[in-house]
């Protein structure tokens, strides 16, 4: 039987605009947001959010509302559903209230932006998701940032830094926000907002504050471009992958920012020679890198990464595989050889 | 209305990919986009296939999609079983006549249809079980994928049948496609909730008093059983457990406890401690039905409802899955039904038989204790 029944290559595997916007609107924490259709959409992804949290030490869970849909409101229309459990979702106490829609919904032909439009007494902010039909994943981790961040207006520019689109499902989400803080440390310079990861509703303000924003990966340059136009701030496309784009990211930051960073970049680069030679056990090493699971940016760093310990990876069907993960930073090129080197051990 | 919050079950499609996905000569193709097709594959941990439908498809159609898939999965050898999801349900598409010339499984179980067991017996009752004369033994009910626990439980209730001399009928829904119209005449349940309805019903297998019920009417009715091995061990072990529990009681207060789960697991839940630790269950809380039992149930369906049978109780145990353990404070909490997030599971632990009782005092002692100063 195969084990790997996807579509090789396929855009088919986007995934669900709903899971992607939830992601994101679901870490404001005192907002609450409703999903328009069946009661599974709603649980596939509370018990997805639930279990990534957990993951990440948070023993808290999404604050969702399902409009609950049933075949009676398949056929005669959910608005009413929506209106409810909108004014249900006002009535907690909350300070916004997102509405994300479903490929039910969009079907139906549910009017989710007039029914959001009436008045509830608190923000209620329709977030573009349709399911499928409203693109993929990530499509809807941009089109929640770009709704959340079009309730920001202008304020005064500040020396913090922004970092934008962290992948709250991320196993090592955290460990790979204190790297980037870490790096933006050296040149002097902090978090002004987390956009969007574990803040209250009343922070998105501060968005416009930032004199750089860092993205998390490079699918999130629309909603780069949406705050450049918006606030007129600059963005770098991506956290840095393994060891010469980690010094490369330091020096962008800086001449970003009008830092002069070549101490920051140096000492960094005597911390990367420092942690190589930690590892030149692996030099010894007969494997293959395993790029199963990664991206070519991920690929590229764990090659550079071979050539600095000094050793060649074998072909793939070698039997001890090297796994490549999206190393982020020097701190995340630490984990991986670490990880490098348990798999010559078993 | 039919808003919830923080919807605790999930849905049709779901149950019947649980079902099907089962059993071995099954290729579960689910019909719609490839959100839909994760959360059942992360869930069930099995390899069901997708159409992966995209926007064109819906407005286009979708059936040379489903053809395409179709034909790749022809070739396995296998019999294809298609699920249908919300969308594609209710396009108008005459799926059952696309499929027309192929040998399919079409089963329309869309998630706003109902829950996991509406979809579970709805893809059971297309494959038509039946019990074939000829086929000795009893067969095993109520093992859905969906339930962490049902692997442990096919393990205890073969090791337990292996004890008593009894061959294993079939395994509903676990087994070889074939033997699904091959059943023997006679069945016990591990869970009821999945229950398939198929051949005399002999009893359930939660709980001591239930394993031992069952076993009874096992002897009467199987030709060449012994079941003297597994009441010796049922009596060894219980007297195990009113030991521990009686020791438990020697020094600290029964606890109060809160039960959510299906029906059958929830009221196994409450019987047993209810029996062994004179607990007083202030509350089922019911994934899927009202329970018949003595004990006070309430239909629990989302978040608040969790957290307001809490509150109102404040009880000291809970019993649950881990969107219970996540608002249940400081109470000692145990899991029987999923998701189990947030702990590492490797061992296929059972709920079901002497094994499974005793699992789950153990849990429930060693969490009681371990929350007491």
């Amino acid at each position: 039987m195969s084990l790997n029944p996807l579509p090789v290559n396929s855009s088919r595997l986007g995934g669900c605009t709903l899971t992607g916007a939830i992601s994101v609107t679901s870490h404001i924490r005192d907002a609450v947001t409703v999903v328009h259709g069946p009661k599974g959409c709603s649980h596939h992804n509370a018990s997805l959010l639930h279990a990534t949290w957990l993951d990440n030490d948070r023993a808290l869970l999404p604050e969702l509302v399902s409009t609950g849909l049933s075949e009676t409101e398949v056929i005669f229309g959910g608005e009413a559903a929506l209106r409810q459990a909108i004014a249900k979702a006002a009535g907690r106490n909350s300070r916004a209230v997102f509405v994300l829609s479903t490929c039910i919904v969009e079907t139906i032909g549910d009017d989710v932006e007039a029914v959001c439009s009436e008045e509830y007494g608190i923000p209620v902010i329709p977030v573009p998701t349709a399911g499928f039909l409203g693109g993929t994943f990530q499509d809807g981790v941009n089109n929640a940032l770009i709704a959340l961040a079009g309730t920001a207006g202008p304020c005064r520019r500040s020396a913090g830094v922004n970092i934008i689109g962290e992948m709250n499902l991320e196993y090592e989400i955290d460990e790979n926000y204190a790297e980037i803080a870490r790096l933006l440390s050296l040149l002097g310079l902090h978090v002004n907002l987390r956009f969007i990861h574990d803040i209250t509703y009343d922070r998105i303000s501060a968005l416009g504050a930032a004199q750089l924003n860092i993205l998390r990966s490079p699918s999130l340059v629309p909603v780069g471009e949406y705050l450049k136009d918006r606030f007129g701030t600059p963005f770098l496309p991506s956290f840095p992958h393994g060891l010469s784009d980690t010094l490369s990211f330091i020096a962008s930051v800086a001449e970003c920012c009008g830092i002069d960073g070549k101490g920051a970049t140096e000492g960094e680069r005597a911390r990367q020679e420092e942690l190589i030679a930690g590892f030149t056990d692996l030099r010894q090493s007969r494997a293959a890198l395993d790029p199963s699971l990664s991206g070519p940016e991920d690929i590229r760093a764990a090659e550079e990464l071979a050539r600095a310990l000094g050793f060649t990876p074998g072909e793939t069907g070698h039997p001890v595989r090297l796994p490549v993960s999206a190393a982020v930073g020097t701190a995340g090129t630490r984990r991986m050889l670490h990880r490098w080197r348990r798999a010559t051990h078993a | 209305m039919p808003e919830c919050d923080n919807p605790l079950w999930p849905c049709a499609m779901t149950g019947a990919a649980a079902c099907l996905a089962g059993f071995d000569g099954i290729a579960v193709v689910i019909h719609g986009s490839s959100g839909c097709y994760y959360y059942p594959t992360t869930l069930l941990h099995a390899p069901l296939h997708g159409t992966f439908i995209l926007e064109n498809e819906v407005i286009f159609g979708s059936e040379d999609r489903l053809l395409e898939v179709i034909g790749g999965l022809s070739k396995t050898g296998k019999r294809i079983a298609v699920i249908t999801t919300c969308v594609p349900a209710i396009l108008g598409e005459d799926i059952r006549s696309m499929l027309e010339g192929h040998d399919v499984i079409l089963v329309d179980s869309p998630g706003f249809s109902g829950d996991i067991e509406t979809g579970y017996a709805k893809a059971l009752a297309i494959l038509e079980p039946r019990t074939d004369p000829g086929s000795c033994g009893v067969n095993i009910d109520g093992v859905c994928m969906f339930d962490p626990f049902s692997a442990g439980n096919v393990q205890e209730m073969v090791r337990l049948f292996r004890m008593a001399s009894v061959p294993v009928g079939t395994i509903f829904c676990q087994d070889r496609l074939e033997n699904v119209h091959r059943a023997a005449p006679y069945t016990i349940g591990t869970n009821g909730d999945f229950a398939s309805g198929t051949g005399e019903y002999l009893g359930g297998m939660l709980g001591f008093d239930a394993v031992r019920e069952t076993f009874t009417r096992i002897g009467e009715v199987i030709d060449g059983s012994d079941i003297g091995p597994v009441l010796a061990e049922l009596d060894h072990q219980e007297e195990r457990v009113v030991q521990a529990c009686d020791k438990y009681l020697h020094r600290y207060d029964p606890p109060v406890a809160a039960v959510f789960g299906g029906c059958s697991y929830a009221t196994f839940a409450a019987r047993v401690l209810n029996q062994y630790l004179d607990a007083e269950i202030c509350s089922i809380g019911s994934r899927n039905s009202e329970c018949d039992t003595t004990f006070p149930v309430a239909r629990v369906a989302g978040l608040s409802q969790v957290r307001d049978l809490i509150s109102a109780h404040s009880p000291d145990l809970v019993i649950g899955s881990s969107f219970e353990r996540s608002v249940c404070g400081n109470a000692a909490f145990v899991g029987i039904i999923p998701p189990l997030r947030g702990s590492i599971r490797l061992f296929p632990s059972p709920i079901a038989g002497t094994n499974g009782t005793l699992s789950f005092i153990e849990q429930v002692l060693n969490a009681c204790m371990n929350k007491k100063p």
